[in-house]
């Protein structure tokens, strides 16, 4: 079994969206385009393929990171 | 072939069964679309004959609304099959579709509606669940609104965001929208028969309306959305079917495939295509080493639709002009033959006149090639995810907020507002205010309060982006 690696932290989800694009610093905020982005992402690290409902609590990078924490600390 | 109750509607020259013969023609067990359930995952293919009958049903649920012959129909609706069949029903009951992103807010609908005095307007019944789909399964309700007869002729009319502040509007009539379709059959490269399209961008807006429904169904190739708006599913929905599939998107998804960290071997895989602004070299290239399949480039807009392509991805950055299409540069412009202007309610001679509309598109056309170069936008439209906005209309939309003074918008790598008030307000209310009146999509990622903004010594705004950022605390 391969083990999961532990879920993103803020630093890693913001480096994960700069990958999409310049950000304008100290953006919290995140768009529907970033969603996607952030969703795609945790797809390709991590297999696991996040709820709608979940998707409809991230409005912010700190709601990122508590409901990764959430989906895929459930998932190990 | 001609189905029943298709009208026939004087003063447009050709009438409503255009949708049969150029839309729904073909053989009864042709799909049309190949859907994936939400629930389960499962495909469900709506054929043509199913297609036809969802149409007319459509047809009596519109004319018992009160949509009349030569009246306009609002769908503000999602990419979903309620989308697909109301539309059709309204072209083929002789009616006019205005076309309302279902992500614009309430006011941005009021005011269209307001402006363009529908018969009647189709809207979800609840509203849409936020997630990454692409096509939606929708309830609609249908509102009776007006008596009135359609304001001109064209069949369809798209909201484009303006420069002078509230949105442009754009018609194009039916046997524009045929030309056009016809256009894409003269393409070399574009998906035939029997194959399949992976269609990712909104077919509220014109790339994915012609390039993808309508040419679709013209030509007889399976529509497929993707479950989800996701590197993964766009895979699944290549590998979903045997038959050649071609993925028509935008940049953005570009990056989203690019990414797939170890994609299956996809042998039916043919093309990408995408519209909007170019993407990066290394993006392309990896694409192309890890799918390698052609990454093909088109340019087009709401006005004309499909302007010119590189389906082969050899002419990168410059594209071919399609067939029947002629582009001329003035100054540093690009210009496109067009018989008549595409606004209704706007005379602006700098953006199209003599038979030519002024693109605004900085550009180039080679005399010995005949090539198309694109070099970006010389007014202040940019695009986000593939959707067009004009900075004029957020800076003009601030603008009306209660205790603005003033307000510069500009791009700063994304939409970055600086604004000055003439009473106290905080941050949030501004842009709750401005929630109100704007799409996510047009609105300010950054939004900074500053308490004079810049301006030249005659009193102008400055939008240089050093001295507003100098400017900014």
């Amino acid at each position: 079994m391969t083990l999961m690696p532990p879920p993103p932290g803020r630093a890693e989800i913001i480096d994960w969206l700069a990958g999409l694009g310049e950000r304008p610093p100290g953006a919290e905020r995140i768009d529907s385009m970033e969603l996607a982005w952030l969703v795609h992402q945790v797809e390709q690290r991590y297999g696991v393929e996040l709820p709608d409902d979940q998707l409809e609590r991230i409005a912010t990078v700190d709601d990122a990171v508590a409901v990764l924490a959430e989906v895929l600390t459930s998932h190990v | 072939m001609t189905m029943d109750g298709a009208v026939v509607v004087p003063g447009i020259s050709q009438g409503a069964q255009w949708v049969d013969e150029v839309l729904l023609a073909g053989p009864a067990n042709d799909i049309c679309f190949r859907l994936t359930q939400p629930a389960d995952g499962t495909s469900v293919p709506i054929d043509r004959a199913k297609l036809r009958r969802l149409v007319r049903d459509r047809q009596s649920e519109l004319a018992e609304a009160g949509l009349r012959p030569g009246g306009a129909a609002a769908l503000r609706l999602p990419p979903s099959m309620a989308f697909v069949t109301h539309l059709l029903a309204v072209w083929r009951s002789g009616g006019q579709a205005i076309l309302l992103d279902h992500r614009l807010t309430e006011y941005e609908v009021r005011r269209a509606i307001e402006r363009l005095v529908p018969q009647v307007v189709v809207e979800p019944e609840r509203p849409i669940p936020a997630g990454l789909r692409t096509f939606f399964e929708v309830d609609t309700a249908v509102a009776s609104y007006s008596g009135h007869p359609a304001g001109t002729t064209h069949a369809v009319v798209q909201l484009s965001s303006g420069s002078t502040g509230p949105s442009k509007v754009i018609g194009r009539t039916a046997e524009d929208l045929v030309e056009e379709v016809l256009r894409y059959t003269r393409i070399d490269g574009v998906p035939l028969r029997g194959e399949r399209l992976i269609l990712l961008p909104s077919m509220v807006h014109v790339l994915g309306l012609v390039g993808g429904l309508l040419y679709g169904l013209h030509a007889g190739v399976e529509l497929v959305p993707p479950a989800r708006l996701t590197g993964d599913a766009i895979v699944q929905a290549i590998a979903s079917g045997r038959t050649p599939a071609t993925v028509l998107g935008v940049p953005f998804h570009i990056g989203l495939l690019a990414s797939v960290q170890r994609p299956p071997n996809l042998p039916q895989f043919k093309r990408m295509t995408t519209g909007g602004e170019l993407v990066p070299a290394s993006v392309s290239q990896s694409f192309e080493i890890k799918y390698g399949v052609p990454l093909a480039n088109m340019y087009g807009m709401t006005e004309v639709g499909v302007i010119g392509t590189d389906l082969a991805g050899v002419h990168r950055p410059a594209i071919r002009p399609a067939p029947g299409i002629e582009v001329r540069e003035v100054d540093g412009e690009l210009h496109v033959r067009r018989p008549e202007s595409p606004y209704l309610g706007l005379s602006d001679p700098a953006r199209w006149s003599d038979g030519w509309l002024h693109t605004r598109d900085a550009g180039a056309v080679d005399p010995t090639t005949g090539l198309v170069t694109i070099r970006g936008r010389l007014d202040s439209q940019v695009s986000v995810g593939g959707l067009k906005v004009d900075l004029t209309e957020v800076e003009y939309t601030l603008g009306t907020l209660r205790g603005v003074e003033a307000a510069v918008v500009v791009f700063d790598g994304s939409i970055t507002a600086y604004v000055q008030l003439r009473e106290r307000r905080d941050r949030d209310h501004l842009e709750a205010d401005l929630a109100q009146r704007l799409a996510a999509y047009k609105r300010p990622r950054t939004l900074h309060i500053l308490d004079q903004l810049p301006r030249t010594t005659t009193g102008k705004l400055v939008r240089d982006l050093t001295v507003l950022r100098k400017a900014a605390p």
